[in-house]
């Protein structure tokens, strides 16, 4: 065992290495890419022996994959963000029925804010609506055992298992202590049965199965290791030393899950240091984190909650913990006052402040005086606040300098204007959907993986008359595009899809897929060609832009977008983080007219005004050279050449 | 406890410097936790790193530094610098570039996003005592001397624990580099250090 520096994700994909995994599946999806990354990596240092790690096309296809390795006995990792979930979910419910044999735990990551998702949609809500169990960590250190808990529990109770962590969790780093060599448990193969097969009959059966484990997973949750110590106080008193915020006899209470509860903890030591500084007493309150929201440890609570009136609930997303304490008030398992979203107290939505948390638990706790001062001055800032600051623009994350989608939407854009004909763009989800910023303004909508396909073909039935645009990336291709093709040509839908190929899955790091033939085991595979499915499903007409002849692209644009019936276009040029720049853009001052059409034309970050207005400055740290904004200048003024 | 936040534009290596100072803390027996902006925000995006240091007793199982508790603020950039202004704390120090990136927003709408401006903004948020607790660091000759920008995570670092006392040594700084870098890129990293050492001297 070492002690290394490492993210939630990192270490969790250790825990499972410790545990025996022997298959590792998933689709990338931030905040959770990392976890499969880490044994990929591990594997190919050769400390993870035995195990095959793979993306798969989309996250259906992985957990499916996994199945039939769990039914044959190998213990088994999905991982996923939540909306992934929603794509792998018509397996899990199936699943759940079925049952596993070795254990499979489903490694799921949420998004409060959102920071990177469509939703705010809450996996422990899924879980309750799946019946499948879930673990809810508060730290990765937490969430490393968990995991390991979540396999045997899989196994004793032979069904799937969630852990569910969110960003703050999966992207917070510390040491931990983690195997270097490992090796996956014995597998014993797949031996017929009649429950792999799912009938009704037997879902009655499997039914009844679920509902009697989960009664028992439920009691293990309160009443056994380590899972007790998930649904205590002992997170936070293992912090306090010489610090008893722990009052098992107060009558104030506060509930935490998932990162809450660090937001809860660093807001008691703040009250606390504060009401220190002014002389202020603070009563007494017990805290309790639930680290296992489904199925609801109710003997715990029950216990935690004897001599509690009131309870201050602090989680992120949906009221989870919050309905299940009101669910035990109706039981009568429980009385007490619940304060949290259904009473306004806490936020209905978005992640969890520190500085809410502590005004939220002062005003609880009857600390008012210490609300409106100096709490609200440190939230504000002591030194400047968002009023007083120079306007200061915002930065949103933008495509890169020389990034080929750049190139791309910019060639449409100026075919759909020589052909003065409106075009309704639907976007798709990846570093393209970046293409929606100013200056570009190229993306209309944007829903879910691989909708912007299906979306221009709603579009083309009820605007016949302009330009249905599908914008796709080769990942989203594999993953969720090809049933919308095949749509398009069964149906006939009159649209164009522009798949936007730069070899990788960019936005969540550049990660492998089908088409790019490079794989997680090290092995390569004959590259899935995307003209060839097109070709397949039936796209008659495809036009290949040439990234480096600017008119010849966009007259190939011309051609595909007035093509009637299903045609495509594809513009295949790497991700600039795949290559090293050879060439950059260079200024020729006495040409330049200062026209600034280089930035009001494409936006492209590595190109600015000098300080005085009077010239034009690359940035040679971000140029690659892709010439893009040479065929913008009117007067000739820029030029790439070979960089020094 | 010290509380450090890193800030600057997604691709300038905020989240290496968060690693390095992590390494080096934990090298002297801290625990440490850290929390980072990835993803989304690399496109050139706002990005954030958090490294909250403690001793046994001090620590904290919450990645994030609240506002007003930052005892050191590292910007790579001004405009960052100032965006991240709420999290200093009362007695904390600011250590930023001076080099700015133009954000295209500031672009398009053909805004004045200059240096000197942001820089004394900065400046004239703090109080008299305060100021002595600011740094604005010149980085572009060091990066020309030294053929690249890539160490600017380096320069930073090395300028702000040799101007205030977080209890990490350059020679600290040194050996946390050769922990988390390439063997290929350290000679590089330690020559910056040694640009920095020597400009103290």
């Amino acid at each position: 065992m070492t002690k290394r520096l490492m993210m939630g994700n990192e270490a969790f994909a250790f825990a499972a290495l410790e545990a025996g995994v022997r298959v590792v599946a998933g689709y990338p999806g931030t905040p959770s890419s990392e976890l499969i990354e880490t044994v990929a990596h591990e594997k190919a240092e050769g400390r993870a022996e035995g195990v095959h790690v793979e993306w798969s096309a989309n996250e259906k296809v992985a957990l499916e994959l996994l199945a039939s390795a769990s039914y044959s006995g190998a213990r088994c990792l999905f991982t996923c963000k939540q909306v992934g979930l929603n794509v792998a979910s018509d397996a899990l419910m199936s699943l759940n029925y079925v049952g596993v044999k070795g254990g499979l735990v489903l490694f799921v990551a949420d998004d409060p804010g959102p920071i990177s998702s469509q939703t705010e949609q809450d996996t422990r809500r899924f879980a309750q609506f799946a019946k499948v169990p879930v673990l809810d960590p508060c730290t990765p250190e937490q969430g490393y055992d968990m995991i390991k808990a979540a396999f045997e529990l899989s196994e004793k109770y032979l069904t799937p298992v969630i852990v569910r962590a969110t960003t703050r969790v999966c992207h917070a780093s510390t040491f931990i202590e983690v195997p270097e060599q490992t090796s996956p448990k014995v597998v014993p193969g797949f031996e017929k049965d009649s429950r792999w097969v799912i009938f009704p009959k037997r879902s009655y059966e499997a039914h009844g199965e679920i509902n009697e484990r989960l009664r028992d997973i439920q009691s293990d949750f309160s009443l056994k290791e380590p899972y007790k110590n998930f649904n205590s106080s002992h997170t936070f008193t293992s912090l306090q030393s010489g610090h008893p915020d722990q009052d098992t006899t107060a009558r104030k209470g506060i509930v935490a899950g998932g990162i809450s509860v660090g937001y809860v903890q660093e807001a008691c030591t703040l009250i606390r240091k504060i009401a220190d500084d002014h002389s202020i007493a603070v009563p007494t309150f017990s805290l309790m984190q639930v680290g296992t929201p489904y199925p609801f440890p109710s003997r715990a609570i029950a216990a935690y909650s004897e001599w509690v009136e009131e309870i201050l609930v602090f989680e992120e997303l949906d009221s989870v913990i919050e309905d299940s304490l009101y669910e035990l008030i109706g039981k009568q398992t429980i009385s007490a006052q619940i304060f949290g979203k259904a009473t306004g107290t806490t936020q209905d939505r978005g992640e969890n402040t520190i500085y809410k948390t502590a005004e939220t638990i002062a005003l609880f706790l009857g600390l008012e005086e210490i609300v409106g001062t100096e709490l609200s001055i440190l939230e504000r800032g002591i030194y400047g606040d968002a009023e007083s600051a120079p306007d200061l623009p915002p930065r949103p994350p933008v495509l890169c300098a020389g990034c080929p989608h750049r190139k791309s939407f910019y060639t449409i854009k100026r075919a759909l204007k020589d052909m003065k004909q409106p075009g309704i763009l639907s976007g798709d989800i990846g570093c393209y959907t970046l293409g929606n910023a100013l200056p570009l303004d190229m993306v209309d909508t944007c829903l879910c993986m691989g909708a912007g396909i299906s979306m221009a073909q709603g579009f083309s039935l009820v605007e016949p008359n302009k330009k249905n645009v599908a914008f796709i990336g080769d990942s989203t291709f594999f993953a969720s595009g090809l049933s919308s093709i095949a749509n398009a040509v069964y149906n006939q839908h009159d649209i164009c899809i522009v798949v936007l190929d730069n070899s990788t899955t960019a936005m969540t790091g550049s990660q492998p897929h089908p088409g790019t033939g490079q794989t997680l085991m090290g092995t390569t595979s004959t590259p899935i060609d995307i003209e060839q499915v097109l070709r397949a499903l039936g796209i008659s007409h495809i036009g290949f832009a040439d990234s480096n002849n600017f008119e010849s692209s966009k007259k190939v644009a011309i051609d595909a977008l007035k093509f009637e019936g299903p045609s495509a276009i594809i513009f295949k040029e790497p991700c600039v983080g795949l290559i090293a720049p050879k060439e950059i853009a260079e200024v020729d001052s006495s040409a330049c007219i200062m026209c600034r059409k280089c930035i009001t034309e494409i936006g492209c970050p590595a190109l600015r005004t000098s300080a005085d207005e009077t010239e034009m400055v690359i940035d040679t740290s971000l140029c690659i050279g892709c010439a893009l904004c040479v065929e913008i200048c009117p007067t000739k003024a820029l030029q790439v050449g070979v960089r020094q | 406890m010290i509380n450090i936040l890193l800030t600057g534009v997604g691709g300038q290596g905020t989240v290496l410097a968060a690693k390095v100072l992590a390494q080096a803390a934990h090298e002297k027996g801290w625990q440490v936790r850290t929390a980072e902006t990835i993803g989304m925000a690399q496109r050139g995006g706002s990005v954030v790193s958090h490294v909250r240091i403690a001793d046994k007793n001090g620590h904290t199982i919450d990645p994030l530094i609240p506002h007003g508790c930052a005892d050191l603020i590292i910007g790579f950039e001004p405009g960052e610098s100032v965006r991240v202004l709420p999290y200093l704390a009362r007695e904390g120090t600011i250590v930023t570039a001076c080099e700015t990136v133009q954000p295209i927003m500031a672009s398009l709408q053909k805004e004045i996003y200059s240096s000197e401006g942001l820089v004394s903004y900065l400046s004239n948020s703090l109080t008299d005592s305060q100021r002595k607790r600011f740094l604005a660091v010149e980085t572009k000759p060091y990066c020309e001397q030294l053929k690249t920008s890539k160490v600017l995570n380096t320069l930073l670092l090395a300028s702000a624990i040799g101007f205030v006392d977080v209890g990490i040594s350059l020679e600290d700084l040194r050996h946390a580099y050769k922990a988390c870098v390439k063997p290929s890129l350290l000679s590089v990293n330690l020559q910056a250090i040694e640009l920095v050492a020597n400009e103290r001297v």
